[in-house]
């Protein structure tokens, strides 16, 4: 039997009082890697707010990493957002400070304590992105590329059950996106579950995998024809 | 090597603090100045209400004795500061010294009186003791007038009251402005920092862990602030009590010190208290209602 790691049923994501997307049924399940796809405006990125807690979840039922969405407690965002790792189109770095010192900023805020420890595991997921060399620099002196993969590190440090990727490749030219979608491909055979929220169709053409998409008000598995 | 970004972040980061600083300093400066002239508005009061004499003329056949006994028994009363015997000669000395010439010269005799000056304590300058005090001296035989400014002590009486009321309400709509200025320059401050603030919300960490950084690092520009407005007290302190030590500006010793201390935990507390406000309110808010 599976053992869905993003359970929604029934779900309705609001922002504010308008009515974005409705009757969502989804489930996703460990090591999976979905996409989310849909024209500006339809939706995706309220329905990755809603999964890590910045928007609430008001109608319908909703379970994610073993945190039900329903009425979920501000106190308890924190610990949601501990076992996902979120990805965002800008980047969001710290830009007052390194990329060494932003990352550990993540393990410090995460409860880490041991320096060894959290300077070995800085260097692990600097390592599988790529960007072991560049710990010292500040994020303004990386490109578009660089600092993605840093995110994707970011994301990376405490182990999460899901990463949520909102739009990853939005900023990024189209090698770029490649490069940095190969990073997420390589995290999801290494067993980690993703879903990345994206409009970039020829991703989609080049890694193939499930597919919702957001459109009317309506999140729906769409099924990919075989080139 | 650090970079010329790290170094113009460095100076934007110094000048930003600067300003926040400043504005604390100021501020609790002033702050400090008003508590200052609260906690020795009665000494001031007091220093001019004993600046009022109160003359007692005696009549020429005063005797020496009687004359003595009631000094004596003037400097022995409760209400009395200082006295002083003003012989008709010592009279006739200072008029000549204050107009510069002898009146005598004309006039041909010393029309003055002998006389005792009488200075006392600030709380009995009303017009009831002073009236009261002359009725107990024109009841001796040999005191021929007592004379004193009646409408001086009325009104010094009265503007030491209006004056009081007046650096009361003062010192509460500075504490106001205190607290305002400080609070806004530090939510200011917050606020340039919103942003920062939702990207930690965002990768898990709590509030509490967001808010201390933000906390500590205000207490220490307050901590700085209240450092400088209590040098530039107590450099007026220092020159206001220099210029007139017979206020006695520094005593006693506590009050001064509890007034440093006061300003000094203002400092901390103001900015401890707005930046808990200020980095909560963002950490409150939603990521899209950063923008509104």
């Amino acid at each position: 039997m599976s053992n869905p790691i993003l359970q929604l049923k029934d779900a309705s994501i609001f922002q504010g009082d308008s009515l974005v997307l409705s009757n969502i049924n989804v489930e996703i399940n460990k090591g999976d890697f979905v996409y989310l796809i849909g024209k500006t405006g339809t939706g995706k990125s309220s329905f990755m707010k809603t999964l890590y807690g910045d928007l609430p979840l008001t109608k319908g039922e909703g379970y994610i990493v073993d945190f039900n969405l329903n009425g979920l407690k501000e106190k308890d965002i924190p610990f949601l957002r501990r076992k996902l790792g979120v990805v965002f189109q800008d980047f969001k770095l710290l830009t007052d400070r390194t990329i060494n010192e932003n990352l550990l900023f993540v393990l410090k805020a995460t409860g880490w304590k041991d320096k060894e420890a959290m300077t070995t595991r800085i260097e692990e997921v600097l390592t599988k992105v790529g960007m072991s060399t560049k710990g010292f620099k500040f994020p303004h002196e990386l490109s578009g590329g660089e600092q993605q993969r840093i995110a994707i590190a970011r994301a990376l440090l405490n182990n999460p059950e899901l990463i949520l990727a909102d739009e990853p490749t939005g900023n990024l030219d189209p090698q770029t996106s490649i490069e940095v979608m190969e990073v997420l491909q390589d995290i999801n055979k290494n067993g980690n579950t993703i879903l990345m929220a994206t409009h970039d169709y020829a991703l989609l053409l080049k890694y193939p995998s499930k597919t919702l998409k957001c459109d009317e008000n309506q999140v729906y598995e769409v099924v990919q024809r075989k080139g | 090597m650090s970079s010329s970004f790290e170094k113009h972040q460095k100076r934007r980061l110094i000048s930003s603090y600067f300003s926040v600083v400043l504005s604390i300093a100021l501020v609790l400066f002033l702050l400090g100045l008003l508590g200052l002239l609260v906690l020795n508005a009665k000494k001031v009061s007091d220093h001019f209400k004993e600046q009022v004499v109160v003359t007692i003329y005696l009549k020429d056949s005063a005797k020496d004795v009687e004359t003595k006994q009631l000094e004596k028994g003037l400097a022995m009363a409760d209400y009395v500061k200082s006295t002083e015997y003003v012989s008709k000669e010592q009279a006739a000395e200072f008029m000549k010294a204050e107009n510069g010439e002898d009146f005598m010269d004309f006039v041909g005799y010393n029309p003055l009186q002998n006389s005792i000056d009488v200075h006392l304590k600030a709380d009995y300058v009303t017009s009831e003791h002073l009236e009261k005090i002359s009725e107990e001296a024109l009841s001796k035989n040999f005191v021929d007038e007592v004379t004193y400014d009646n409408d001086l002590v009325n009104l010094m009486n009265e503007n030491v009251k209006k004056i009081s009321f007046w650096v009361l309400v003062l010192s509460s709509i500075f504490t106001l402005i205190a607290v305002l200025l400080i609070n806004s320059s530090i939510r200011l401050s917050v606020y340039s920092k919103r942003f920062t603030i939702k990207t930690m919300q965002m990768v898990g960490a709590t509030k509490q862990f967001i808010r201390r950084p933000f906390v500590w690092k205000s207490v220490r520009l307050g901590v700085i602030g209240a450092v400088l407005a209590l040098i530039g007290m107590g450099i007026v302190l220092y020159y206001v009590n220099k210029t007139f030590p017979e206020l006695g500006l520094l005593n006693p010793p506590i009050l001064v010190v509890l007034l440093f201390a006061f300003v000094f935990g203002l400092g901390i507390m103001i900015t401890w208290i707005s930046t808990h406000f200020a980095t909560q309110r963002f950490l409150n808010l939603k990521t899209d209602e950063l923008y509104y």
